[in-house]
């Protein structure tokens, strides 16, 4: 697990660039790609009966994009592969709890990754930290206002977004880089990072709006 | 618990994204407990986060990666099933605290000036984190000061005015750094607020730089 310390990983940066040329993509990835009710069924017949089959193939559909989000985070890939293990364990353990009328099986996922990497952060701090109380994460999913119709807008407005505002919004979510590292990265200065940020996040805004 | 103030949508998609410190997460989640607008705002970055991830591209994992799991299912069946702990109040000396504040460090008001305490609270996922619970006496004011980087401060009961308005139970108030305010504290209650800050505090007066030892933040 310590394997983040890796000078030759954390030299690395894995960025945009660099996570689009670490991926190895096999063809077979590629075609499946699940509609939300197909996901829905998966985690439905994984809460109910169990059903390790519908667990493995959400195992092979989000568990290599969940490879890349840790590698985001300058972490080995033997390390992201282990938080990916962690997160599907969750995924198993908590199932029950995912409700299809709140999120979108991806929102739920994501929202476990999110918090796997939160408290590992915290033992990387502080070794002797006790494992996770799962529920004094932040979980906001489980008491939140979320609807699988709203995934569906939020995935709209993401698409209706200009490349450079889309990259800055997935900067936001899948680096550690604080606005000024951005900067650096883009070869652009940090007042028009900032621009750009407050730019996407009133678009998206009135994008959502506009749905509701 | 109607709020007037709100987070930002920033500071939001932050704590959505998790990328917002322990401490000010802690304080922005006791305003998301009693603001439904802001609750709905952070479903939708949390909904943005599920998006960005299915788009994600893939990255090959260890071959055994899933029969590894797989393996690991059979223990997880073993065990005992998930349960939420039981959640207990969260309290200072009688006084009711967010829910946020579960399983943080709670220690004794300290009399820090005329009409003023605090208590530290230590947070378990951040060892420096500056968290701090305050109790201000009525019509009396806050030491003016700045801050480095942001402070997020959570009206937990009473409420106070600045020159950004009047701050009640439920607010969230979020302040850059380079904004000076001096809040005072309405007639009526005390006002207890929960603060965090992003870096420390910078007090501009001589009461506020003989408190920043005591503060110790």
């Amino acid at each position: 697990m310590n394997e983040a310390s890796n000078p030759v990983e954390s030299n690395h940066k894995p960025g945009l660039q660099t996570g689009r040329r670490l991926a190895v993509v096999s063809s077979r990835d590629k075609q499946q790609t699940p509609s939300p009710d197909a996901l829905v069924e998966m985690m439905r017949q994984v809460a109910q009966d169990r059903d390790r089959q519908a667990f493995a193939l959400l195992f092979r559909y989000f568990g290599p994009k969940l490879k890349t989000f840790f590698l985001r985070w300058t972490l080995s890939s033997v390390a992201a592969d282990d938080l990916v293990q962690e997160t599907m364990l969750t995924v198993w353990r908590k199932a029950s709890y995912f409700d299809a009328e709140r999120a979108g099986v991806a929102t739920w996922i994501f929202t476990v990754a999110r918090n796997i990497r939160i408290d590992h952060l915290r033992r990387q701090k502080d070794p002797s930290a006790l494992p996770p109380d799962a529920e004094t994460a932040m979980d906001t999913v489980e008491d939140g206002m979320l609807d699988a119709e709203r995934d569906a807008a939020v995935r709209n407005a993401l698409t209706a977004l200009s490349p450079e505002q889309q990259t800055i919004i997935r900067l936001a979510y899948f680096s550690e880089r604080s606005q000024t590292e951005i900067a650096d990265e883009l070869g652009i200065p940090l007042g028009t990072v900032k621009s750009r940020t407050r730019l996407a996040m009133n678009r998206l805004r009135g994008l959502l709006e506009d749905k509701s | 618990m109607t709020t007037t103030h709100h987070a930002t949508d920033e500071t939001l998609m932050r704590y959505a994204a998790g990328t917002l410190a322990p401490a000010p997460a802690i304080v922005v989640r006791a305003h998301l407990a009693s603001c439904p607008a802001c609750r709905a705002r952070v479903g939708e970055y949390e909904a943005l986060g599920g998006a960005l991830l299915e788009e994600t591209e893939a990255t090959q994992m260890s071959a055994t990666a899933l029969s590894d799991v797989l393996a690991m299912l059979d223990d997880e069946d073993a065990a005992a099933p998930f349960t939420p702990p039981p959640r207990a109040p969260v309290e200072i000396e009688g006084i009711r605290l967010p829910d946020a504040l579960r399983g943080c460090d709670i220690g004794r008001w300290r009399w820090i000036g005329p009409g003023m305490k605090m208590s530290r609270v230590g947070v378990p996922q951040d060892p420096h984190a500056n968290l701090i619970l305050l109790k201000v006496g009525p019509g009396r004011a806050l030491p003016d000061h700045g801050h480095v980087g942001t402070e997020f401060t959570y009206i937990v009961s009473g409420s106070y005015t600045d020159r950004f308005g009047t701050f009640g139970p439920g607010d969230l108030a979020e302040m850059d750094e380079d904004v000076d305010h001096q809040p005072v504290v309405d007639n009526g209650d005390d006002c207890i607020c929960l603060a965090a800050m992003e870096g420390k505090m910078r007090f501009n007066n001589l009461i506020g730089r003989m408190l920043q030892p005591i503060f110790g933040i």
